[in-house]
């Protein structure tokens, strides 16, 4: 396989790591040296070519392709079999609904979360069980990673760079996790979003950092729901009060209350939209009344739609908690999900193409 | 032992464009003002602008908002400063 790369020959492991860390091409993190042989192995798992085109940088017209993709897949410390997975995320990052220069250089600070779907989630050892948002397992560990460093290397999406981050969070080394789809009745996230049934798939979000809840005292749905709701508005008064997707990630211990008592998704979904909404004069409350105006009255809600909710299960199998990932700015970035490694209704030169993307 | 190692960096960049000619001069200008929308912004243009026309003999001063403030500005006001002598852009936080 032909590789267009700018090599380089290194007197050994260390000497790889200090060249990459000079250059600033890592995340601070030690690298797996991402040699020619590694490199085209990943291009080829995937069925690519190194110059294909994964897709454009809107903004500053940066191309992406797979060859580059995969050299920072391996770095952080991709097998073949996870690129696949890092090359969807990507093609669903490019997409312009996604917004991936204005979330990626923001003040704002977000990371891209990676939710996997389907079959492929198994292949590659991709867990939603125990520690199911942090290092949960290899797969996930290095997926999330791949996409960072291609950020960083590929985009120049650097810490005083392009990246502009007051803060960041801890999930821009690694945002990555799969849905536990074993372990509920409920339709996996990929097909509530148009992707069919055994069919793989990703979905990409720009998110802020997950905020925990606890509701281990009661089994009422609706009682439930009002602790996530509650969640959701707290972000709507702290952070942003527009709209957007919500990722709403629930553990087995609350989706058996959910289950019991015959909630789906789209049921959590629909009363999320009622029940997170608040008024803009509740800024006021929160030191933030000098942008009140003659707003006070008006009513946003935390979701567009009742859509909106990315409701996912995932997490171990005891504790009462949930969890809330709210989006970076409301709805000026869409989640985009990308089926893995097939074609839903595109040509035969957009292998990458998405679907259900909202 | 020697490893060859590959570039993770974009090697294949685009043309980002160039610089347009620089004024000689504001006087009898029209400059135009782009913002992010932010509460930052908005009054430090206004001021900015005024101070154009008062001590730079600037003709005038036309003030443009992006609709989204983290995406590029929208076709309709790219569209415009081609009637424009100069361009004043930058974010506010």
């Amino acid at each position: 396989m032909q590789l267009a790369s700018t090599t380089y020959d290194v007197d050994g492991f260390a000497a790889v790591q200090e060249l990459y860390h000079a250059n600033g091409w890592t995340d601070g993190l030690p690298i797996v040296p991402p040699t020619p042989d590694a490199v085209a192995a990943c291009i080829e798992w995937a069925g690519m070519t190194p110059d294909q085109l994964v897709g454009v940088e809107p903004v500053r017209e940066q191309p992406v392709t797979a060859e580059k993709l995969a050299v920072n897949a391996v770095m952080a410390g991709c097998l073949p079999m996870h690129f696949p997975v890092v090359a969807a995320a990507w093609a669903g990052m490019l997409r312009e609904e996604f917004l991936l220069h204005g979330t990626t250089s923001s003040t704002g600070g977000c990371a891209v979360l990676i939710v996997i779907n389907g079959p492929i989630r198994q292949e590659i050892g991709a867990s939603g069980g125990f520690n199911a948002l942090a290092n949960s397992d290899r797969a996930t560990a290095v997926i999330g990673r791949a996409i960072r460093l291609g950020l960083i290397n590929i985009l120049d999406v650097r810490p005083g760079g392009i990246d502009r981050s007051t803060f960041g969070h801890p999930g821009k080394f690694s945002f990555c996790v799969a849905e536990d789809e074993e372990d509920t009745t409920w339709t996996p996230l990929a097909q509530m979003r148009g992707v069919p049934q055994g069919v793989s798939a990703v979905t990409v979000m720009a998110a802020q950092g997950p905020r925990q809840l606890m509701n281990e005292w009661t089994t009422v749905p609706e009682e439930i729901i009002e602790t996530f709701a509650a969640e959701m508005r707290a972000n709507q008064r702290h952070y942003s009060i527009y709209g957007g997707n919500y990722v709403v990630v629930v553990p087995r211990q609350l989706r058996e209350h959910f289950q019991k008592a015959g909630w789906s998704k789209a049921d959590i979904g629909r009363l999320l939209f009622e029940r997170a909404r608040i008024k803009r004069k509740e800024w006021g409350d929160v030191g933030k009344g000098a942008v009140v105006r003659d707003r006070g009255e008006s009513v946003y809600t935390a979701l567009s739609a009742p859509e909106d909710a990315l409701v996912i299960a995932a997490g171990g199998p005891a504790g009462g908690f949930g969890a809330i990932i709210p989006p970076w700015m409301g709805h000026k970035t869409r989640a985009v999900t990308v089926p893995i490694g097939v074609c839903v209704d595109c040509g035969p030169q957009t292998a990458s193409s998405t679907a259900g993307s909202r | 032992m020697k490893i060859r190692v590959l570039d993770p960096t974009n090697e294949t960049r685009l043309s980002a464009g160039e610089a347009a000619p620089r004024l000689r001069s504001l006087k009898g200008a029209t400059v135009g003002f782009i913002s992010n929308g932010k509460e930052g912004a908005k009054e430090f243009f206004v001021h900015l602008g005024r101070m154009l026309e008062h001590e730079h003999g600037v003709a005038k001063v036309v003030h443009r908002v992006k609709s989204n403030y983290s995406a590029p500005a929208d076709r309709h006001i790219v569209d415009e400063l081609r009637q424009w002598h100069a361009v004043v852009t930058g974010i506010g936080d």
